[in-house]
């Protein structure tokens, strides 16, 4: 084979076609970009700035005078002295992680509970529902501060104290704690459930009516309904739900880091201020968001087993397929050896 | 469409920068003009009240804002006041509870909307943000500000020890002893004089203490608002002009140390009522007065009471109360000596002061000044407090006269002001009750604020150091000796304090140090870095 032959089989590279628009699509486009410029402009002044500046903030020191805001450059230092001499950002966010952990899980398992209920035929349930969803609109910053303050946030049937003592004489103080103030906070997180609530029970009157009815023919009880039709087909909403949960929680009026973060950028201190919140801030938001992927990674990770197995037929497939294309390959270059030997043989 | 999104995102990050880059302070306030302040007034009549009116003020319409966390209908009349005898000043007062002064006064500060005149709630968040100016020239023309509790000018409160004045006192809130005498008759314990000494108290609140055997109900010697040792700091030495043995340069805790393990003592020794709202004390105070509500104040069977001024007629003094609690019969005391020779005269004693001052960004300072002393110290301001005060008709947004809403004293020596305070407080009272109240009332005009109003760095260094590791709860436990604290707590309140004299004042500040001050700070603060 010469040269050119060999450069001649090489498949020749499709050359680029421009298309030029038509009116109407110019015109769609242009249509479709204008509706998306107000995006670009909310995300922009709303989230980019405020990002680059929150960040930019973190790693400066930050007086604010009646002349201006003065601005001393620190590098990272602003973390590292939170993360390094401040004696109460540290113990906090462990007991944030920690009572996160428990009382995301506890709202939506009680959120679904509450919903499933709702959503059977019973008399008066448009007033059930408002009674639910009720604490969403009442349960704001001050109201609840007030409410915990008068020790409404926790059940008085619950022996707190004698709960809180087992765990401790169990487990180290530092996790003890956060266990024990979701204990005597029951109330108050039961009060976060409202909008979980909704979005279960829109998520419950979505499915199908016929998949119940199918399963029952089959024999199927209740039980293996809700884990076999109800909970997989709402596993969508329930990471929204987790998700929401620990957005909530963590930018609660209640949350200690939340209180600290601002206590801290009102600081009279010349420690502290804006740069020194805005880290704290920064920090806080890597945990937030390593605890929503948590979550998230969570329940993504376990699959439901009708996925599992299209997804193994279509690995199997992709398999058979290049097997196939290898099998070819490899029948090509027998031939081509086979017609070199020929042709010395003739020769 | 990349492109476009790429197109925004630069954009976005141009127009922050550029926004960021805006936020340089720009040029401070020009405040370089000839300062005019002659001191020359006139009178004006209004109401019935003569009035000196400062004529060496603008003519210009002008307006002026007064934040505050003082009594906001008090303020408002004030203001009203202050209009009709400078009617080309319109003031603006905007009020915020103390809780959350600070967090509004910055978001104010931040927003470019900062108010001329303001009250402070601690020093340190004022100096470090730059928000006060320097009135000493307004203050030294004055003549009122001679005339003040004399440790105003002798321990330079508001100079923040720098021979400029940034701040002066605002409300003033003498702190007492309050003894409930019919508990003293009961126990047959002898009725203390006014000018008593440390140890006669200590000694009363041993001796008041009983169990159940008098009438079924246990009597202690002592209740508390303000712990013992912030009192013992100020009252054991003459030479202390601030907390933790402030000597207007560097701190010294032994002082401290002594009257707080003298309290934790007594504490741990069953003298000290229980207290409401604290969690451990709930079952002790729920098997002495029956409900973890109740109050050691209504009781009748606490002997002294630390507590603040404003306890007085905000509760005692009510006709409520009165009525309800006829038993009760409180007198103040002032906050005793340790030195015997001490007590004799009028001493130091820790008080409750707030201060403020004219912002730094304020374009007409001279009549911001004239506004903030007629909101506190002023004279001319008292004059028409007392107005208010006198009448009861004046109430408050729950219908409750302003006399019973945290009424300060006045910190003015003017005579005529405190012989109508006086009258005032004191109507009606017996003779033996009145003189009580005035004999009280002499013995306050050595006044020594606490500390986080008065000392640069004294919040940064609670903040950072003393309420981080918790001294207070560690001694009342019996855990540690206040003595084992002493010497580290006073190392880092010199150190703070150097530093930040230095941050806020020294040549990278307000550069109003001299040299010897620079270098002294310095040292202070390498000595106990």
């Amino acid at each position: 084979m010469t040269k050119k032959e060999t450069t001649q089989s090489k498949p020749k590279k499709e050359k680029k076609v421009h298309i030029r628009m038509g009116s109407l699509e110019r015109r769609e486009a242009l249509a479709g970009l204008t509706f998306m410029i107000p995006w670009f402009i909310g995300a922009a002044v709303f989230l980019a700035y405020p990002l680059i500046t929150s960040f930019w903030y973190a790693l400066n020191n930050i007086r604010i005078t009646p002349m201006g805001k003065t601005f001393r450059f620190l590098g990272y230092g602003n973390f590292t002295q939170i993360l390094l001499s401040d004696q109460q950002f540290l113990p906090d966010l462990v007991d944030y992680i920690i009572s996160t952990l428990i009382s995301v899980p506890v709202i939506v398992v009680f959120a679904l509970l509450i919903a499933m209920m709702l959503n059977q035929k019973i008399k008066l349930k448009g007033f059930f529902r408002l009674i639910f969803f009720l604490p969403v609109i009442i349960v704001s910053g001050p109201i609840l501060g007030m409410l915990n303050g008068q020790n409404a946030g926790s059940i008085s049937a619950l022996d707190t104290q004698a709960i809180t003592q087992a765990i401790s004489s169990v487990l180290p103080a530092i996790v003890a704690k956060p266990i024990g103030d979701v204990f005597s906070n029951m109330v108050t997180i039961l009060w976060y459930s409202g909008v979980q609530i909704l979005i279960f029970l829109s998520a419950l009157q979505k499915i199908n009516s016929s998949m119940y009815e199918a399963a029952r023919i089959d024999g199927a009880s209740d039980w293996e309904c809700f884990w076999k039709i109800t909970l997989p087909t709402i596993k969508p909403m329930i990471v929204l739900n987790l998700v929401y949960t620990t957005v909530f929680i963590s930018n609660n009026d209640q949350n200690a880091i939340i209180v600290l973060i601002k206590a801290a950028m009102f600081s009279g201190t010349s420690e502290k201020g804006y740069g020194y919140a805005a880290a704290m801030a920064w920090l806080y938001s890597l945990v937030v968001l390593l605890l929503v992927g948590l979550f998230a990674g969570v329940m993504l990770i376990r699959k439901d087993p009708y996925e599992q197995e299209v997804k193994k037929a279509k690995r199997d497939m992709k398999k058979e397929k290049r097997q196939l294309k290898r099998m070819r390959r490899r029948q090509a270059r027998n031939a081509k050896k086979y017609a070199k030997l020929e042709t010395k043989t003739v020769a | 469409m990349k492109k476009l999104l790429a197109l925004a995102l630069v954009l976005a990050m141009a127009f922050s920068l550029v926004a960021c880059s805006g936020d340089k302070a720009s040029e401070p306030a020009n405040t370089d003009t000839e300062v005019v302040a002659t001191g020359e007034t006139e009178e004006v009549v209004i109401n019935g009240i003569t009035y000196n009116k400062a004529t060496d003020m603008t003519q210009d319409k002008i307006t002026l804002t007064y934040f505050h966390f003082d009594q906001d209908e008090t303020v408002q009349y004030l203001a009203n006041r202050f209009m009709e005898i400078y009617p080309n000043i319109k003031v603006i007062t905007e009020y915020e509870p103390v809780g959350s002064a600070n967090d509004t006064l910055l978001t104010l500060v931040a927003a470019g909307k900062t108010p001329d005149a303001i009250m402070i709630s601690d020093a340190d968040f004022a100096l470090n943000n730059f928000l006060l100016q320097d009135i000493s020239p307004y203050w030294n023309a004055d003549k009122e500000t001679q005339n003040l509790a004399d440790t105003v000018n002798a321990a330079g409160l508001g100079t923040f020890m720098t021979s400029k004045r940034y701040a002066v006192p605002v409300k003033f809130f003498p702190t007492m002893m309050c003894a409930d005498l019919s508990v003293f008759r009961t126990l047959n314990i002898d009725i203390p004089e006014q000018n008593w000494t440390w140890d006669e108290m200590i000694n009363i609140i041993k001796s008041a203490k009983r169990d159940g055997s008098v009438d079924g109900t246990a009597y202690y010697g002592l209740g508390y608002y303000n712990r013992l040792d912030s009192l013992y700091g100020i009252a054991s030495s003459q030479d202390i002009i601030g907390e933790f043995g402030f000597n207007g340069q560097t701190f010294n805790l032994g002082m401290w140390a002594v009257g707080e393990q003298q309290f934790s003592d007594l504490k741990l020794g069953g003298y000290v009522a229980p207290q409401r709202g604290v969690v451990a004390e709930e079952d002790a105070l729920e098997d002495w007065l029956g409900d973890i509500d109740a109050w050691y104040g209504l009781s009748g069977h606490v002997a002294l009471m630390s507590e603040a001024y404003w306890t007085y007629q905000n509760l005692w003094n009510t006709e409520e109360i009165k009525t309800n609690y006829p038993n009760l019969d409180i007198v103040p005391y002032v906050i005793p000596a340790v030195s015997a020779e001490d007590a004799t005269k009028d001493h130091h004693a820790i008080a409750t002061i707030d201060f403020g001052g004219v912002t730094s960004s304020c374009q007409h300072p001279r009549e911001a000044y004239e506004l903030l002393k007629f909101m506190s110290f002023g004279v001319d301001g008292w004059k028409t407090r007392l107005e208010l005060y006198s009448d009861e008709n004046y109430v408050n947004a729950s219908g409750i006269a302003l006399k019973h809403d945290s009424m300060p004293a006045p910190i003015t020596k003017n005579q005529e002001i405190w012989d109508a305070y006086i009258k005032m407080y004191c109507e009606g009272m017996d003779e033996e009750h009145v003189q009580r109240w005035t004999n009280y009332f002499e013995s306050v005009m050595q006044p020594i604020p606490y500390g986080w109003v008065s000392i640069a760095g004294y919040w940064t260094y609670c903040d950072q150091y003393f309420n981080s590791i918790g001294i207070h709860e560690l001694v009342d436990k019996g855990t540690n000796k206040a003595a084992d604290f002493a010497d580290e707590a006073t190392r880092k309140a010199n150190y703070f304090h150097a530093a930040a004299m230095l941050d806020y004042f020294g040549p990278n500040g307000l550069n109003v140090l001299s040299a010897e001050e620079v270098a002294t700070y310095e040292q202070l603060k390498a000595d106990n870095s």
